[in-house]
């Protein structure tokens, strides 16, 4: 048994703690993913237009969030720091 | 601080400075200098070695506990292997597709952490203490261990070192060194 399914059993399934760990473990997760596959997409040419329709939001919050903008703030940031 | 250190202690230092470069870490943090004594030929490495624990087995190890940030016992609680979903993302992205991405580290010395600073102090005390007149890179690990709140130490534990046998294996080995 996996140390996950022990940590389910033995904290009862009725403790928020536990459902509440995952679902942020399942954010972060999800978040790793997103980013490699857009990154992925935009290697391959695909517009943000078409990014945002696969993953369900808008081309303006997929650019915001990957897009030369963004990452042009981060290496500013980093120079400063 | 350094004017005391051997050759090799200043090496591993050095070393450590690559690792945490390398692992794009903003500073320097007791995992480095571990990583770093280990790359190091000298008494802390030999000890380590001789529990099995060799620069690249650490480094993975300090790769888990810092640059990963998953949470898979939490995940596992939901049905998720973590692992699985390692394997699969890597065959579509490439190798460490999952890992959290950083910026780059700017260039010129990573500042030490408290622990870091800490642990060369305690080193110095190690040393004096064994009245070396010089840090050499078993001090260095002595340093390590007797911070004991860095990841260093933690690293060590979740490798089931035992902690006291190590001090004892690294001292053995630097006083057969001087005599």
């Amino acid at each position: 048994m996996s140390e996950g399914t022990q940590l389910a059993d033995e904290a009862s399934s009725t403790d928020p703690a536990v459902g509440l760990r995952a679902v942020r473990a399942l954010r972060e997760l999800a978040e790793r993913l997103e980013a490699g596959h857009v990154a992925k997409a935009r290697e391959q040419g695909w517009s943000w237009q078409d990014i945002a329709a696969c993953i369900g939001v808008s081309r303006q919050a997929v650019h915001k969030k990957y897009g030369d903008a963004a990452g042009g703030r981060r290496r500013i940031l980093s120079r400063e720091k | 601080m350094f004017e005391r250190f051997t050759t090799p202690a200043r090496e591993s230092v050095q070393r450590a400075q690559e690792e945490a470069r390398e692992l794009r870490h903003p500073s320097l943090g007791t995992e480095h200098l571990l990583l770093g004594v280990a790359r190091v030929d000298g008494p802390a490495a030999q000890a380590l070695a001789s529990h099995g624990l060799t620069a690249s087995l650490l480094r993975s190890r300090v790769l888990v506990l810092t640059e990963d940030g998953l949470d898979p016992d939490a995940l596992a609680t939901v049905g998720i292997d973590l692992e699985q979903v390692r394997q699969a993302t890597e065959a579509h992205l490439g190798p460490g597709a999952l890992n959290k991405q950083r910026p780059p580290v700017k260039s010129g010395h990573l500042p030490l952490t408290k622990h870091a600073k800490k642990a060369l102090e305690l080193s110095l005390r190690e040393a004096l203490h064994l009245k070396s007149g010089e840090i050499g890179t078993g001090h260095l690990l002595l340093g390590l261990l007797r911070e004991g709140e860095g990841l260093a130490v933690r690293v060590l534990a979740e490798s089931r070192v035992d902690l006291d046998a190590l001090r004892a294996d690294v001292t053995a080995l630097m006083a057969d060194r001087a005599a």
